[in-house]
């Protein structure tokens, strides 16, 4: 296309107007939006098989977070030049839909986006019985469709549904579960204002994320990132926060699996 | 929880004053550098003809043998030699042989007519062997095995016809330079201070505890998975790590050496023999007492 | 990473020593190799440190160049890290083979850094909302033989403790519009504090214990690690779990409290050396790259 040269061009970069207001503070402890405590989960609505053409899928919401997942495979393994062919490969592929962010991304996979795959990955992988096969990969591929706060959290647990829902045999489910914590007091599964909340603006003590994946019947960790500034204990106590919650949440998880398994067996026979 | 940093120190580099050979008669060349320009000589390994002019191709000692000239590198990989003892590692089982990495320019090969077989010396090599290839090595496995032939691309054919060779069990292994390992009659060593060695030709050395009687009825392909006793480990660690110290300074490994080397280090934590200056100071004194006793 | 291949055996002789807390080279479960470290050895940098490790060779070079701030924090300049796994330590890392773990290393830090404690960011500030100082953080792997985190982590904060940034001033001329004024005098420099930068501590589960400054063997031997970076006083800034397996959560506990014991003693002989080099000033040798 001929380029107008005359014309005055815009930057190259560019920021939408929004995001030059200035931050929402994280909400006092008692005024947490809705009618929620502060140790409380958002309630949330799971389904499986709505991707016809995949093996297995989820959709996952969360308040406003939404996340769906496809998994593929097993297949043969594509790249051969890994050495260990014993055991079977898991690929995650996390992606944020452009427009699911306040700010426009990329379709181009990102850092960010790259990092969260592989913590994905992380979190996914001891669930999965991958000795089970052989020489072949397993895709699992997570779009979030909006993003309102612990998407890393909600995508384990999406992707650990359509896992089940496709077949592949598991040691456990794999829940996810993100806590903010702010000064002495920590808010289970924040929104995405209280996930940034004056810890982009301010200085306090005590400001963190914590994200951990759990197999709630093995009771073994398998996923763990926390970042910002925090004391020992109370990174421990998030920890334990976090467990709880993954237990909480864990009977809507396993309904929502039971009533895929029931919808797609056969009519009993009369 | 020790963790010590420091700064940085210029290190020197430690001679002796070596009493057979002085340094000074070997004569050191470059690649390209021209060795002699007489005709008279014949050309040996790491050199080339250039017009008349013999060169050297690799950086290293000329050695003259008659009228033969050869340049031998100080630092190279493995050149196996019929007889050689090696230690390698299994990096893939194929069809009636095992491949081995041995330090070499090619993987070795260790087939599976030379290996004893449990049940006996003469037994014929049967499919179901051929099947269980893989119980008796499979890759990562580390063996001792001796060079039987030289194929002619330079990969080395291996044998473990001898019940001192085979796979190897606990135990630590340590990579120095294959110069570093002097030929010797025997490469099985226990040592007087609690722990055997296998300095293999290839410049792979294993430390393992001294087994306690030689009993080799699986045909040495079974190896024990019971914890190594403290006192054990507290040898074997400290013969690692006496190995590094002589390889950073450059010196001969052979049964004395390391026992003097040892000796030496008893009086140092085994963790802070790879201390620079406990280093040096350990190999020095080794090389004193290597030269008393040469005398 | 490298590969290492061990026989089972091997894997055994290891788990058991680390029960025994006597590992291969001697050292206990807690102990770090030694390590040398010496700072300003790129002279095109505004600072830099080389770091080895037992074979682990780390160098870090700083620049600092004016940028815009980030709409967000308008009177904050912002740190910039990138690491190049060079094929220069393996193989491996050839064309476009390092490039996985140079994101992931990368990734790291700008985990480890994303608060507002580590480094004062507001000093790096020149105008609000129009310039500011951007820390280019770059890490060059020339060795690696395990936990290149933490030796990462360590060279950073010497590389940011030895970082000179010339001091500016902004001026006004007559249509109004600002200029930035370099000082005349190199040597009229702003240094930056440093006290708070994290050290990564990476712990690796081996058996039913954790060992700190696990070797690529000893690596090999682990399904599970726990990446931990502390400040000097004792809180935590990055937690991560790595690696392919699962962990109980009272060894997470176990863990991140030994983490944070290991990582806050680090801080403190760091400083000492970092101030040793510089009280030596001019007269100490440099031995750079031929140590």
């Amino acid at each position: 296309m001929p380029f107008d040269t005359k014309r005055i061009r815009g930057p190259e970069e560019s920021q939408s107007p929004l995001l030059f207001l200035s931050p929402a503070k994280v909400p006092e402890s008692s005024s947490r939006e809705g009618v929620r405590g502060n140790g409380d989960v958002r309630p949330v609505f799971a389904r499986c098989g709505l991707i016809s053409q995949a093996k297995g899928s989820a959709y996952l919401e969360a308040g406003n977070t939404k996340i769906i997942c496809s998994v593929y495979g097993p297949k043969e393994i594509e790249r051969k030049d890994e050495t260990d062919m014993k055991t079977g490969r898991l690929v995650c592929d996390f992606r944020l839909a452009p427009f699911s962010c306040l700010k426009r991304g990329a379709w181009i996979q990102g850092s960010e986006e790259r990092d969260l795959s592989a913590a994905l990955l992380e979190s996914l992988q001891p669930g999965v019985c991958l000795h089970k096969y052989p020489r072949s990969q397993i895709e699992v591929n997570v779009m979030v469709l909006e993003n309102d706060g612990s998407i890393l959290a909600h995508a384990v647990t999406c992707a650990s549904m359509a896992l089940a829902d496709g077949g592949i045999e598991m040691y456990d489910v794999v829940l996810g579960c993100a806590l903010r914590q702010n000064g002495e007091s920590c808010l289970v599964d924040p929104s995405y204002t209280e996930e940034c909340g004056n810890w982009q603006a301010g200085y306090g003590e005590n400001q963190g994320c914590v994200t951990l994946a759990l197999l709630p019947n093995l009771n073994q960790v398998s996923g763990l990132t926390a970042e910002g500034d925090m004391r020992e204990d109370t990174l421990t106590d998030a920890v334990r926060t976090c467990m709880d919650g993954c237990n909480k949440l864990y009977p809507v998880y396993q309904q929502a699996l039971i009533r895929a398994v029931k919808k797609k067996a056969p009519p009993p026979e009369k | 929880m020790a963790a010590e940093m420091r700064l940085p120190a210029v290190h020197k580099f430690i001679s002796l004053p070596t009493t057979s050979q002085s340094q000074d008669d070997k004569q050191l060349v470059v690649p390209g550098e021209v060795i002699t320009s007489d005709t008279g000589f014949m050309r040996g390994h790491g050199t080339y003809m250039d017009e008349d002019r013999l060169t050297a191709s690799v950086a290293g000692e000329v050695e003259r043998v008659n009228k033969l000239i050869c340049v031998k590198p100080l630092k190279t990989r493995f050149n196996g030699e019929v007889g050689d003892v090696i230690v390698g590692r299994v990096t893939e089982v194929q069809q009636k042989r095992w491949k081995v990495e041995s330090n070499s320019r090619l993987d070795s090969v260790l087939l599976l007519s030379s290996v004893n077989l449990p049940g006996g010396e003469l037994r014929r090599r049967s499919a179901e062997d051929e099947l269980a290839m893989r119980d008796y090595l499979q890759e990562g496995d580390l063996i001792s095995a001796e060079v039987q032939s030289i194929f002619s691309d330079g990969a080395l054919s291996l044998h473990t016809r001898s019940l001192k060779y085979g796979k190897l069990g606990q135990g630590v292994l340590v990579q120095v330079s294959p110069s570093l390992v002097k030929r010797q009659k025997t490469h099985f060593h226990n040592l007087l201070c609690g722990a055997s060695i296998i300095l293999g030709n290839n410049g792979y050395v294993w430390l393992y505890p001294t087994p306690d009687q030689q009993d080799e009825e699986a045909g040495g392909y079974f190896t024990s998975l019971e914890p190594v006793s403290l006192s054990d480990r507290e040898v074997i660690s400290r013969l690692r790590n006496c190995l590094l110290a002589l390889s950073a300074h450059k010196v001969l490994l052979y049964d004395t050496s390391v026992l003097y080397c040892y000796e030496s280090s008893l009086s140092h934590q085994i963790k802070d023999i790879l201390k620079p200056e406990v280093m040096e100071e350990i190999v020095l004194e080794t090389r004193q007492r290597l030269i008393e006793h040469e005398c | 990473m490298a590969a290492v291949h061990l026989s089972e055996a091997e894997k055994v002789y290891i788990i058991h020593g680390v029960r025994d807390d006597l590992r291969l080279d001697g050292r206990g479960c807690e102990d770090y190799r030694h390590m040398e470290i010496e700072t300003d050895v790129v002279s095109n940098t505004d600072g830099s440190a080389k770091i080895s490790l037992g074979h682990t060779d780390v160098l870090v070079g700083i620049k600092a160049e004016i940028g815009k701030p980030k709409p967000l924090v308008p009177n904050e300049g912002y740190l910039e890290f990138f690491v190049d796994c060079s094929a220069n330590a393996t193989p491996e890392f050839e064309g476009r083979g390092g490039e996985d773990l140079g994101v992931e290393l990368s990734n790291t830090l700008y985990k480890v850094f994303n608060n507002r404690l580590s480094v004062d960011l507001r000093s790096l500030c020149i105008s609000p909302g129009e310039h500011c100082w951007v820390l280019y953080v770059d890490v060059l792997l020339l060795q690696c033989d395990g936990n290149l985190f933490d030796a990462m982590s360590i060279a950073i904060k010497a590389a940011l403790f030895n970082t000179r940034i010339s001091k500016v001033q902004l001026s006004e001329n007559e249509e109004g519009g600002k200029e930035i004024e370099l000082s005349d005098d190199p040597y009229d420099c702003m240094r930056l504090d440093v006290e708070n930068v994290p050290c990564i501590v990476t712990l690796c589960k081996i058996g039913h214990r954790h060992v700190v400054d696990a070797t690529l063997q000893e690596k090999a031997c682990s399904v599970a690690s726990v990446l931990i970076s502390v400040t000097h006083r004792g809180t935590v800034t990055c937690v991560r779990k790595m690696g392919k397996g699962s962990l109980d959560p009272e060894s997470i506990f176990e863990m991140t409290e030994a983490g944070k014991r290991v990582g806050k003693s680090l801080h403190a002989p760091l400083m000492r050396l970092l101030q040793e080099e510089e009280s030596l000033g001019q007269k100490r040798q440099k031995v750079g790259f031929l140590g």
